[in-house]
């Protein structure tokens, strides 16, 4: 039976639970926005063997969850998820579905708005509910350059996906309770046009510059490509990687794959390091998605040094030396 | 002989972008276009294939009349064809809106494809929608973030990574796949390519008419999500501005953001080399 | 009149910024400081037509009009001036006199390998005693029989170091002053062909400028362009067409030293503002986007006539003399706003002034140029 009370939804990405938090994060925005519209919030579980997620989502904060277990959904099978929540969502009408933006829910999502005939927004990076009620989708738009706050004012559900680390999860609390809701698999649910033929967890890879956490930028305003290296000893403490800027690269500073620009790789640390950039355009249309960013340079006029959050007005070369002490003091083996 | 199109936009160069330093914006309008990074590696995936089986490549992109260069590029490159979908009643669209749109361009100029391309995502709005969407309107198979792929047949089949996993995946033809920009780096343009893409050829402009689409369907109005305000990312930092010695600058950073920092490094940076503290876990 | 590049040109140079600032810009600093031509890049150049764009497609080249090919080396020199050259050389002078006077047994025989760049053209014009004077040319070509026997000395040969096929002037008419020299096509592998060593020049050092040696070279009389006292005639087109390529190579290096001192004058800080906010530099860069852009018009101009079939001689004259003469202008300007920096080798603009002065001097120097200029003046009905 439909509930009379709304609803929001957060889509269960289960895969990689420890490294990835991102659904326990919207469970815990969901909750924050929920007042605002009368809502409770729900998670919605597809796959097998799903009890321990079940248990987790409600110590992080879920009201309901729903669940189909059953062994025809081990895989994850994106055709498959899709319709079973289209098929849900119809029933039950949330207000609001949120997914989280991995590399699943930014292929997922799109399937199931269309299906549901409904907007999304990719990759939000905060969202709110506004005077209207409706939910304030904030999306990085033009490589993040700009920000764009979009609703959905007649479709529903409103749905977004929301880049993992964006909130903070409600610390684990075992007294917290939640109604489960068993649901059976559809029996005449089509066959998956695509198939999954092998999938094999990854080894432990060489970390892409795109994908760390960690960044390390540096400029020509390093100095030299001898003073240049001491990033690679930064991003070693770090456990981050070192990217570069047009100029180093041709001046041999530093390979081509690690050219951070237009014409390079776009990164999104959390925390990004800036050495010495004076920041081009070219330079600084990659580093949009950066959460964090400390930007060191001798000129305090840089433009990399508006773009900071913290801007050090200091020598790019020196300052990155007392860096390295510090942290070798400060890291815990 | 194979059909495959290849959807691709047009999208502003950044670094010819007119910046306004002081207020942060974008003059998006004076900006010159180019065609989007990940569009080019789905038109190199298609020349491969189209090199090694043979294929029929239709490039379609819409946009303002000016996208038409990025047709010319495509042809350049070696696609066959062109298709400009450009009608002011269509600017404006959304992700879902534009699928459909793509979709009806597609039953009109080639209604009997074998395989969709895209790139896997825009660098201007970066929503790595249109893809996906895109299948679920054709209502054939889709997927994205494709790094590797080969066709056997009837048969293609896929390799990526998502989440940590190294997918092989297999769909039926026909279907659609979204390319990364990690694979399949695009060639660059031969100037008697380019000397062709401005001969005799092939590039068609469609309107909402010609596509037989109701205008109330297409464009903004017809858009689920709505846009309500565009502000720059810059302006939304506090800037704060450290000064002094290294290690001064050094020891600030990590007394105020030593959380942060240490977050993202998965590290606890509280100073540690305090001797009471030493005391303390010896004890504990 | 339209003053808005066409799609095709718009196009024709995004694309050969792409490759430039990808492939041959990581590079161009050591290229310069060892003096060496990257074979790597040629290798990458060749598939993209670089070495067949004015000629016609039918012997595999890009068949491209000459605006194009304008834009071409313009962006080519932005990022490598020494580039430009060899392929700016290779094409207007090297292919192109080829692609005019051969016959077509010629065009068959020699231009597809000069088109994919598996051989790189060279004009041996220059000797000991003349430049600009064909008619002073020493190097002799005695004809055998069916063949002709050359031997002489030519120098400064602008891609010498690594020709594959040359066109060299040589007399075959000594009493006949109008007629006293004919142009043969010369392959490296020809016995008594050989180089001399590379010139140390001040800029352009990638390009392997250099003497070339013929003792007894013989060459069949297949090999000779046009008729044998038609010399003149062929080095005077050649060098109409080989204007062209010049004047775009100076203003790439124009246009690169441009953009750098915009760059720079907006960066770097003076009295508490940026420099650019002086009105003294904003002079500057106003003069050097004024000269710029009035030298690209005057060539694409001269580029326009070639294309339609009218006399260029006197305009691509006008554009050579004018974009040399700012790049020189352009480059120095440059240094001057990058003060000491400019004057070090960790900046670019210091390569960019060593390479714009040569642009003055080759392919007709701005005195020979002035010349022809002001030949074309005088005849006109005052």
């Amino acid at each position: 039976m439909p509930s009379p009370k709304r609803h929001i939804w957060v889509f269960g990405d289960y895969r990689n639970y420890f490294q990835n938090r991102v659904t326990l994060q919207l469970l815990s925005r969901a909750r924050d926005l929920a007042p605002a519209i009368g809502a409770e919030v729900a998670a919605v579980i597809v796959g097998h063997d799903l009890d321990e997620y079940v248990g987790e989502y409600i110590a992080h904060g879920a009201q309901t969850v729903y669940v189909l277990d059953d062994p025809a959904l081990k895989d994850y099978n994106i055709e498959r998820y899709a319709e079973i929540t289209a098929r849900l969502s119809k029933r039950y009408a949330p207000e609001i579905i949120l997914v989280g933006a991995t590399v699943f829910g930014r292929e997922f999502a799109p399937f199931l708005a269309k299906r549901l005939k409904t907007g999304l927004t990719a990759d939000c990076i905060d969202l709110n509910i506004n005077e209207k009620g409706l939910l304030v989708q904030t999306a990085p738009a033009f490589g993040g350059n700009l920000i764009a706050d979009i609703v959905t004012p007649n479709a529903r559900p409103q749905m977004a996906t929301v880049r993992p680390g964006t909130f903070q999860e409600i610390p684990h609390d075992d007294s917290a309770t939640g109604r489960v809701v068993r649901l059976p698999l559809p029996g005449d649910l089509p066959h998956p046009r695509v198939r999954l033929i092998r999938s094999r967890r990854l080894p432990q890879r060489a970390q892409r510059l795109e994908e760390a956490a960690v960044v390390i930028c540096g400029g020509r305003g390093m100095g030299s490509k001898t003073k240049f290296k001491k990033l690679f000893e930064l991003a070693r403490l770090m456990e981050g990687e070192v990217g570069a800027t047009r100029p180093v690269v041709h001046a041999n500073w530093a390979g081509h794959d690690a050219l951070v620009g237009q014409a390079g790789r776009h990164v999104r640390p959390r925390v990004l390091l800036s050495f010495g950039i004076s920041g081009a355009i070219q330079h600084t249309a990659a580093l949009a998605n950066a959460d964090f960013i400390i930007a060191f340079n001798k000129n305090p006029h840089a433009t990399m040094m508006k773009l900071a959050d913290v801007a050090v007005v200091a020598d790019a070369n020196q300052v990155c030396s007392a860096l390295i002490r510090a942290l070798k003091g400060r890291i815990r083996e | 002989m194979l059909k495959i199109i290849v959807c691709m936009k047009q999208v502003p160069m950044v670094s010819e972008l007119p910046w306004d330093a002081r207020t942060g914006t974008l003059k998006r309008e004076l900006a010159d276009g180019m065609m989007n990074p990940a569009c080019k590696h789905a038109l190199e995936a298609a020349l491969q294939l189209k090199h090694g089986i043979g294929a029929q490549i239709t490039a379609i992109t819409m946009g303002p009349p000016a996208a038409r260069e990025i047709l010319h590029e495509a042809i350049a490159m070696g696609a066959d064809r062109g298709v400009l979908l450009s009608d002011p009643r269509m600017a404006g669209a959304d992700t879902y809106v534009t699928s459909d749109t793509l979709a009806r361009a597609i039953g009109r100029v080639c209604p009997d494809f074998d395989l969709v391309m895209c790139g896997c995502h825009t660098t201007d709005s970066e929503t790595a929608q249109v893809g996906p969407q895109l299948s679920e309107t054709l209502d054939i198979p889709g997927a994205a973030y494709v790094e590797h792929l080969e066709i056997d047949g009837r048969t293609l089949r896929m390799q990526r990574e998502a989440d940590d996993f190294l997918e092989t995946l297999e769909m039926d033809l026909p279907g659609l796949v979204t390319v990364t920009t990690r694979a399949y780096t695009p060639r660059y343009v031969a100037m008697s390519g380019l000397q062709d893409a401005f001969g005799e050829v092939d590039i068609e402009t469609l309107g909402c008419e010609d596509l037989g689409l109701d205008p109330h369907a297409a464009g903004m109005k017809a858009s689920p999500t709505r846009i309500l305000d565009v502000y720059s990312a810059v302006a939304q930092k506090e800037n704060l501005v450290l000064k002094g010695s290294p290690k001064k600058v050094v020891d600030e950073l990590f007394e105020r953001f030593g959380d942060r920092i240490g977050g993202a490094m998965g590290k606890d940076l509280t100073p540690h080399d305090h001797p009471l503290e030493r005391g303390r876990k010896k004890d504990a | 009149m339209d003053f808005n590049p066409c799609l095709k040109h718009k196009l024709v140079r995004k694309s050969v910024r792409e490759f430039a600032e990808a492939e041959i810009a990581p590079l161009v600093y050591d290229l310069d400081r060892e003096a060496r031509f990257p074979w790597e890049i040629i290798e990458k150049m060749r598939p993209l037509n670089f070495f067949g764009l004015q000629i016609p497609r039918a012997y595999g080249g890009a068949g491209i009009d000459t605006i194009s090919y304008a834009v071409a080396i313009e962006e080519l020199s932005r990022v490598s001036a020494a580039l430009g050259l060899c392929v700016t050389v290779h094409n207007s002078v090297g292919a192109y006199p080829i692609v005019r006077f051969g016959t077509d047994a010629q065009k068959k025989r020699f231009l597809p390998a000069l088109a994919s760049g598996e051989r790189i053209g060279a004009f041996c014009l220059t000797e000991a005693n003349a430049g600009s004077d064909a008619g002073g040319v020493e190097t002799f070509a005695q004809q055998e029989g069916d063949s002709y026997v050359i031997n002489g000395t030519k120098i400064f040969v602008t891609n010498g170091g690594v020709c594959g096929t040359a066109l060299v002037f040589a007399v075959t008419h000594p009493e006949d002053p109008r007629r006293r020299a004919g142009v043969f096509i010369v392959e490296k592998d020809t016995p008594g062909f050989s180089v001399g060593e590379i010139e140390d020049l001040c800029g352009m050092r990638a390009n392997p400028v250099s003497s070339l040696f013929f003792e007894d070279c013989r060459v069949p009389g297949t090999h000779l362009l046009g008729r044998s006292g038609d010399g003149i005639k062929i080095g005077l087109a050649a060098l109409d067409t080989g204007r062209i390529g010049i004047a775009a190579q100076a203003l790439g290096i124009a246009q690169a030293a441009f953009e750098a001192s915009v760059r720079y004058a907006k960066e770097r800080q003076q009295f508490g503002k940026p420099i650019a906010a002086f009105q003294t530099i904003q002079n500057y860069l106003a003069d050097m986007a004024t000269e710029i852009d009035a030298g690209r018009l005057l060539l694409y101009r001269a580029c326009a006539r070639k294309d339609a079939g009218k006399p260029f001689g006197p305009e691509a004259a006008k554009a050579k003399l004018y974009c040399s003469r700012l790049s020189t202008r352009v480059a120095d300007q440059a240094v001057q706003i990058h003060g000491g920096y400019g004057y070090s080798k960790e900046y670019d603009v210091e390569r960019y002034y060593r390479d714009a002065k040569v642009t003055e001097i080759y392919e007709g120097t701005s005195e020979v140029q002035r010349m022809v200029i002001s030949r074309a003046v005088l005849s006109q009905p005052a």
